[in-house]
């Protein structure tokens, strides 16, 4: 039963709530390890390649490493400049996964900095709805020759820091390519070997003391570390928004006035969920504002990030 | 709800209720000698009510003191005579002599009753109607005292013979105390002079004292507030346990003499289905009044309470509004489930066997002679024709988002402990979501029955992972990228970052090199996904045991609310040990935590009835 006691309090608290409640709410959601495929199907990927071309080397290549891909992962597979999402960010159905990657077709300019945005703004979106839970992996298959190479350049160090994992899959591409070097795994299409090269699963936590390099025990590389460091370090790493890659986290100030209650609903706003139209609503956008996933307890985000030096 | 000190003062006259000796003594002998008389034949049948907003439900069905036309009770055919009965020894009394056929008071009330009554057949008492449970009585410590444990060898104040020596002993229990681990200071009366709050506001040496809500108002300002010491509340008192969340600790009850029930079920059946009736009514006008709605009948019921009570014990209307949401009808599906549901653990038998351990154990009886169950038939036309609110499901008690963003606010806001009512951890191997559910068994008991009991605290089971392999991640990124490199030799190394020497306490370009990415892009060490691996690992832990508790208490047959159990995966946010040196410190980070939290009325769906 509701108490009879202080009504501002208890409606600040449910705006709170309600601004708090993505992060942190997991009623009857489903936790997946999510994949996003960027596949380039722009002119150059017409090109020839030994007998065949870069294109049909991609889409081998591409459903080679889908196989390695647990059957209850979700997938997607957005295709450029033409095509789009031939196949949403949803579970498996593999008939239609390869009829979507058979479909795609060669032609037209090279917007990659766009597309990887895309596919990691709809990971970052299915992060949302699954209240920071899961895995969330960007697969990029291009040659690399991008019009906006500018926003590759740009994009792909803020997609890492949100905690996306990126994987490139280079089709006859420069070894020094931005994709080549700064993200996590990069695998040759042309090279069979690479591609098999299973994603291993990673584990969250030290089992013994002996995983050092040389022996060395694995308490000892961090030994050093003063507390106060190492927490700093630890809150630097968990604070990766949800906001579309390229924008800044938006804020809440402390003079930022809070929305009003409507007089429907005296007890306060209920949370919004966690997509549709209601999401972008200005409480929506609070929701968003604080909605900083990878670690929730250490979400405080009172602090505007620093800009990258 | 305004002016809540002027009741505080006032209940005092309406409630020198139970002349409570200093010490427990047998409930006969407080009741004195006298023989068992018959009930009177004819004219208007005598009915006690006290002082609580469940009476109010039986004042709205009698439209005042005697049954007025048009009423609910009218229309069942009743004839009552309401009578204040507020010194429940005096109740009793009349009850034995045959002047009401009926008791009025709360379920252990009965209980520390249940061995003068049941010692002549005629008087023993059937349990007829559960009315309520409390959200208006608590207990109140001096600061300095965060948990119930904290009271260990402690005073506390509270009234003799009346509704708070169960609610003590349910406190208790939920914190593993027995009665011999503390003082305990009878008072006789409830409130005002002579009360336990008048001795806690004057006697430093009383650590706790039980009151209701006007008085803990006065004490601590509100439930979640702590006393300045300003306008006369006490610097550092603050709500230590409430009915607000220790909800099913109170339930207040009528009991009808076996003879007269025998003799006159249809009768008691057209009470408490008449009762029932006016509860679902009052419900909905309560909320409608909440809302604002302003309705005549509702307002002309909050003026007679005032009227019934006097105004020096409920000075207004507003004061009777407030009463009334001290309370959570139990309804129609309430007294089904007390009565009849399997494996309820707040239900008839379960506060029968409570009551009489209660009642023997403080010396109220020499020995256990039980109560009866009513046995109404809930199903017949007289209960599912004549009311409308007889829905025996109902949704989540609980809203998940906003619990579990509460229990965040909590934890950032450092106050988790203090909220916390009880506790305990399970660990795990490194990243294992496996445990041994046999050797917790104790605890998982322990933890369903606390949860009834406390039907509106939250069970958060939060499940946690070490930072250890993200650290070294961390680390070794920098070595692969050449970023942070290390040099020297054990015990002495020294470290740079991009070229330059790095002092390990600079921590901000230390901070400022991660957001630059210098860690980043390393296949083999990715500290962010380790540590989004950490946040699933805990979530799994604690949805693990979660699972466990549930089908532990499927197991045993005991009920169990799902609602009211929120896991939760916390990361590596909250290590018990920052930074581990070695495999066993790493060890107790790899763990779940289970806490029964008291969380703010707000997180609750708002229903009709609690049961």
């Amino acid at each position: 039963m509701k108490q009879n006691f202080n009504r501002l309090s208890a409606w600040l608290g449910a705006v709170l709530a309600a601004t708090w409640a993505m992060p942190f709410g997991q009623a009857q959601v489903q936790v997946t390890d999510n994949v996003v495929v960027v596949v380039d199907a722009s002119g150059s990927m017409g090109a020839r390649m030994g007998g065949s071309t870069r294109m049909s080397v991609a889409k081998d290549a591409l459903k080679q490493v889908l196989e390695q891909i647990p059957d209850t992962t979700h997938v997607g597979i957005l295709v450029f400049p033409r095509g789009n999402w031939v196949y949403p960010l949803g579970p498996r159905k593999e008939s239609m996964l390869a009829g979507a990657i058979d479909s795609i077709q060669s032609g037209g300019a090279t917007p990659l900095g766009d597309y990887m945005k895309r596919g990691a703004d709809a990971l970052l979106k299915a992060r949302r709805k699954q209240f920071g839970y899961g895995t969330y992996r960007l697969l990029v298959v291009t040659d690399g020759e991008a019009n906006d190479r500018e926003k590759v350049e740009a994009f792909t160090p803020d997609i890492i820091s949100r905690g996306i994992t990126i994987d490139c899959i280079g089709v006859e591409m420069a070894s020094r390519h931005t994709l080549a070097t700064k993200v996590h795994s990069y695998r040759n299409a042309n090279d069979p070997e690479s591609l098999r090269q299973a994603i291993s699963e990673v584990f969250a936590e030290v089992a013994s003391g002996d995983a050092g390099p040389g022996g060395e025990n694995a308490f000892e590389l961090i030994a050093d570390l003063p507390e106060a460091t190492a927490s700093a370090m630890l809150k630097s790493l968990s604070t990766s928004g949800n906001q579309p890659i390229g924008e800044a986290p938006v804020m809440r100030s402390v003079e930022s006035p809070l929305p009003q209650p409507t007089p429907s609903q005296p007890g306060g706003p209920t949370s919004a969920p966690p997509d549709g139209g209601v999401f972008e609503t200005v409480l929506g956008m609070l929701c968003m504002a604080l909605c900083v996933l990878g670690v929730p307890g250490l979400v405080i985000y009172a602090i505007v990030k620093r800009s990258k030096k | 709800m305004k002016a809540k000190k002027s009741i505080a003062a006032s209940l005092a006259l309406g409630l020198a209720a139970v002349a409570a000796p200093a010490q427990t003594q047998l409930f006969s002998d407080l009741v004195g000698p006298g023989s068992v008389g018959s009930v009177k034949a004819g004219g208007a049948l005598q009915v006690p009510f006290i002082i609580w907003g469940g009476d109010m439900a039986t004042f709205y069905a009698n439209g005042g003191l005697k049954t007025k036309s048009g009423t609910i009770f009218q229309k069942q055919g009743l004839n009552l005579n309401l009578t204040p009965g507020d010194d429940f020894i005096q109740q009793v009394r009349d009850y034995r002599a045959g002047k009401s056929p009926f008791l009025r008071g709360t379920f252990r009330m009965m209980g520390q009753a249940s061995e003068v009554i049941g010692s002549d057949p005629r008087t023993k008492g059937v349990v007829i109607l559960q009315m309520t449970w409390s959200a208006g009585d608590h207990m109140i410590a001096r600061e300095g005292i965060k948990r119930v444990t904290d009271l260990k060898g402690k005073t506390v104040a509270v009234q003799q013979g009346g509704p708070h020596i169960g609610m003590l002993d349910d406190v208790l229990k939920a914190a593993q105390l027995g009665w011999d681990d503390i003082t305990v200071k009878f008072f006789d009366a409830l409130t005002g002079s002579g009360s336990p709050v008048e001795a806690f506001r004057n006697d430093s040496s009383i650590s706790a004292c039980f009151a209701v809500t006007p008085d803990m108002f006065g004490l601590c300002t509100d439930l979640n507030s702590v006393g300045t010491g300003a306008e006369g509340t006490v610097k550092g008192a603050h709500v230590l346990v409430s009915t607000a969340e220790l909800s099913r600790s109170i339930a207040d009850v009528y009991v009808c003499r076996k003879d007269f029930y025998d003799a006159n079920r249809q009768l008691v059946r057209k009470f408490v289905a008449g009762y029932l009736k006016a509860s679902e009514e009052l419900v909905d006008k309560r909320a409608a009044h909440d809302a604002g709605t302003r309705d005549q009948s509702y307002i002309n019921l909050l003026n007679q309470t005032v009227q019934i009570y006097t105004e020096e014990v409920i000075p207004n209307a507003d004061e009777a509004h407030g009463l009334l949401l001290d309370c959570t009808f139990a309804g129609y599906p309430g007294n089904v489930s007390f009565f009849e549901k399997q494996g309820n653990l707040h239900g008839f038998e379960a506060f029968q066997k409570a009551s009489l351990e209660l009642a023997t154990s403080r010396g109220y009886a020499k020995q256990k002679m039980g109560l009866f169950a009513s046995g109404l038939n809930y199903k017949s036309d007289e209960f599912l024709k004549y009311l409308n609110k007889t829905e025996m499901v109902r949704g989540e008690r609980f809203r998940a988002e906003a619990v579990l963003s509460e229990i965040e606010e909590l934890s950032s806001g450092g106050l988790l402990d203090d909220r916390t009512i009880l506790s305990f951890t399970i660990n795990f191997e490194p990243n294992q979501t496996e445990f041994s559910a046999v050797q917790y068994a104790a605890e998982f008991i322990r933890v369903i029955e606390m949860a009834d009991k406390f039907g509106n605290a939250v069970v958060a089971i939060r499940g946690h992972a070490d930072p250890t392999k993200t650290l070294i991640d961390l680390i070794k990124a920098g070595n692969a990228k050449g970023t942070m490199k290390r040099s020297g030799t054990r015990g002495n190394y020294r470290y740079s970052l991009n070229g330059r020497a790095l002092d390990l306490n600079d921590t901000s370009r230390l901070v400022d090199a991660i957001e630059a990415g210098d860690f980043d892009g390393v296949e083999d060490y990715n500290p962010r996904r380790t540590m989004q691996a950490a946040l699933n690992l805990s979530r799994k832990r604690a949805e693990a045991v979660k699972k466990s508790v549930v089908d532990y208490a499927k197991g045993e047959g005991l009920g169990l609310d799902l609602s009211q159990m929120q896991p939760q995966g916390v990361g590596i946010a909250e290590p018990f040990i920052a930074k581990p040196s070695s495999v066993a410190e790493a060890g107790q980070n790899m763990r779940v935590e289970f806490r029964l939290i008291r969380v703010s009325a707000e997180v609750t769906q708002e229903s009709d009835f609690d049961f």
